[in-house]
């Protein structure tokens, strides 16, 4: 079943006088627990695209429906459905550097009004589910970058969203963390059903999701 | 306030360390406890002052006088009816006939006008300024009088001391042209009322001698009332009440006939100080101003992450007031208690004075009024509020997605 799609997604900017291109009526559909890689060069629009799916952007033109409803950036819900049915992870992690790694990941539940003690074991639950039980209460600048980037996928799934945007969740690691990264991705998918979407310079590593787009020159093209 | 917020709330409490003392509070913290302290200082002065004032006229002066409207004397017969009809008002304290007269004090060099007032005292009716005499004694025999500071400092004379008393009798004049009635008195008391012109001018005396003294036939001026303490300030009304119970033979003069403006204009100047020093809490919230528009800076990222969670707009912008709001009450709170010392300071010391005559009173007192203080809290922290929300609105055009691209 259908939970996120785009279509004639058009995405310019205007770069010194010049009109640059980045997505020219782009379309995606993403099926309930599916794995969806989007490759392409540095700079060729993949963080764009997945922005604007995430609610984060608005495009010059095109549709996005989240579970067959048509949604877009500008929408007095749009914080709502990113707090509820979406979960992003992010390539510098963005962890609040201020609050600990279980504050960290509560922190969507708590702004969905779940009370914060509750928010709080839910996190610690989570986060030993993805062996970070150690770390519960330690600062971002006293993780790893992997670590720091498994408590940002926690946080991502807290909510329990049906869809995941990860924004090149292992641009900032080094190989061995990054294949822990890309296993646990793979792991999550297969043991909650979230559907992720994922934006990739690795081609080795989309060759683990179900398919992948490859984005070139501002078209969007399904890899065969 | 929304969990989020709660949420916040607890961690600022829980470590203020970290998030309500940063650097970039430093100079915002201090323009508000300079400014606040020094607007709590100048109402405290400005109150203790209204209160000294308050408290010396109504404890200096008779709270309602009483004359007869066609003589400048109420004879002893009348005076005895009315005090016994007056004394029968609930209200009413004490009441105690008096003479007053211009006269002259003389020593070997000097001579000054003085005021000279005569009571009626003995055991059952005591001399109601008792408590103004600070050296000596307030119980005066006859041919002894009670000097007030300023005046004795001015003629050199101390308790215990002679001090001619000249009455000029221009009103009797014979073939040899003027013979002022002159007696020596001793100085049995220092009167210190802490009101100027009194310290400087008044002698009190009994009124043998007074009636010695002026060569008058034994009578009064007028009647001094002195009210209970809860009566005081409705002392006009106490005033009609009394005019209607002894009719139109006797004009009656409620304190406040004389002294209310004054302490009308003394309560204004404090309140226009007041609105005058609030302009340097205004000032201050230039850095409270910088000191937000500089976390909003920091903490972009956070902004973004936030929003990108799901928080709104007008809920961050509540978390960073709130965080920026706690420090600056605990900047207004410590103003308030600097501005606590700095008026006691003031108070204790001791190279300036206030002058008398320019002032009625001669020393700096402050009064610490709950009212007043809670009147500075609000008004402190609404004008900081206003400086903390004004930099805020920039929240709502920042774009998460150029936040995200810049960090």
């Amino acid at each position: 079943m259908l939970c996120l799609a785009g279509y004639e997604i058009s995405k310019s900017y205007i770069d010194s006088d010049q009109s640059i291109h980045v997505l020219t009526d782009a379309n995606l559909e993403l099926n309930e627990g599916e794995m969806v890689a989007i490759t392409g060069q540095s700079g060729c629009g993949k963080s764009t695209l997945l922005h604007i799916l995430g609610l984060l952007d608005k495009p010059d033109k095109g549709r996005i429906l989240i579970g067959g409803r048509e949604v877009h950036a500008g929408m007095a819900e749009a914080a709502m459905i990113r707090n509820q049915e979406l979960g992003f992870v992010f390539q510098f992690h963005y962890l609040v550097e201020d609050l600990t790694a279980k504050e960290n990941v509560a922190l969507p539940a708590i702004i969905a009004g779940v009370s914060i003690g509750k928010a709080q074991k839910q996190a610690s639950e989570l986060l030993e589910r993805l062996g970070l039980s150690q770390r519960l209460n330690r600062y971002p600048n006293q993780l790893s970058g992997g670590e720091q980037q498994r408590v940002s996928l926690a946080r991502a799934l807290i909510n329990k969203p049906k869809i995941v945007l990860a924004d090149e969740p292992t641009g900032n690691l080094d190989p061995d963390h990054s294949e822990e990264v890309w296993q646990m991705i793979i792991n999550l998918n297969k043991q909650f059903g979230q559907a992720f979407v994922i934006v990739t310079h690795d081609h080795e590593s989309a060759r683990l999701a179900s398919s992948t787009y490859n984005l070139a020159k501002g078209y969007l093209s399904l890899c065969p | 306030m929304n969990n989020l917020e709660r949420f916040y709330l607890g961690r600022y409490l829980q470590a203020p360390k970290r998030n309500l003392l940063r650097f970039s509070f430093v100079f915002m913290i201090l323009g508000i406890v300079l400014s606040v302290g020094i607007l709590s200082a100048g109402l405290n002065l400005f109150q203790g002052y209204e209160s000294s004032l308050r408290e010396v006229l109504l404890g200096s002066f008779p709270h309602i006088a009483i004359q007869d409207a066609d003589s400048d004397y109420i004879s002893m017969e009348d005076a005895e009816k009315l005090i016994s009809t007056l004394k029968s008002n609930d209200k009413v304290e004490m009441v105690t006939p008096t003479v007053t007269y211009s006269v002259m004090a003389a020593n070997d060099t000097r001579v000054r006008g003085v005021s000279l007032n005569a009571y009626y005292f003995d055991a059952h009716n005591p001399f109601p300024y008792a408590k103004y005499v600070k050296e000596g004694s307030s119980q005066l025999a006859d041919g002894e009088i009670i000097v007030g500071k300023y005046l004795a400092k001015e003629l050199g004379k101390k308790c215990g001391d002679t001090l001619k008393i000249v009455y000029p009798q221009l009103d009797k004049i014979s073939a040899m042209g003027l013979f002022p009635s002159e007696r020596l008195y001793k100085i049995a008391g220092i009167y210190s009322s802490g009101f100027y012109e009194s310290d400087r001018s008044q002698i009190i005396c009994t009124i043998n001698d007074a009636v010695s003294l002026l060569n008058i036939t034994p009578s009064y001026a007028k009647l001094e009332l002195r009210l209970k303490p809860g009566a005081i300030d409705d002392a006009t009304h106490i005033a009609e009440q009394l005019q209607q119970q002894l009719g139109l033979s006797y004009l009656l003069y409620p304190w406040t006939t004389f002294s209310a403006g004054l302490l009308r204009l003394v309560t204004m100047e404090k309140w226009l100080i007041f609105i005058i020093f609030s302009f340097l809490v205004l000032i201050s919230g230039i850095n409270v101003i910088s000191a937000v528009t500089t976390i909003i800076f920091d903490k972009r990222n956070e902004i973004a992450v936030l929003r990108t969670l799901g928080s709104s707009n007008a809920s961050i912008k509540r978390l960073l007031a709130l965080q920026v709001g706690l420090t600056g009450i605990a900047a207004i709170i410590s103003g308030q208690l600097f501005g606590a010392l700095l008026s006691f300071l003031v108070e204790k010391q001791s190279w300036y004075h206030l002058k008398g005559d320019v002032y009625f009173i001669d020393s700096l007192q402050a009064t610490i009024s709950p009212l007043n203080q809670m009147v500075v809290f609000l008004v402190s922290a609404l004008l900081i509020s206003g400086c903390i929300w004004y930099p805020l609105k920039q929240i709502d055009k920042m774009q998460i997605i150029e936040l995200l691209r810049n960090s």
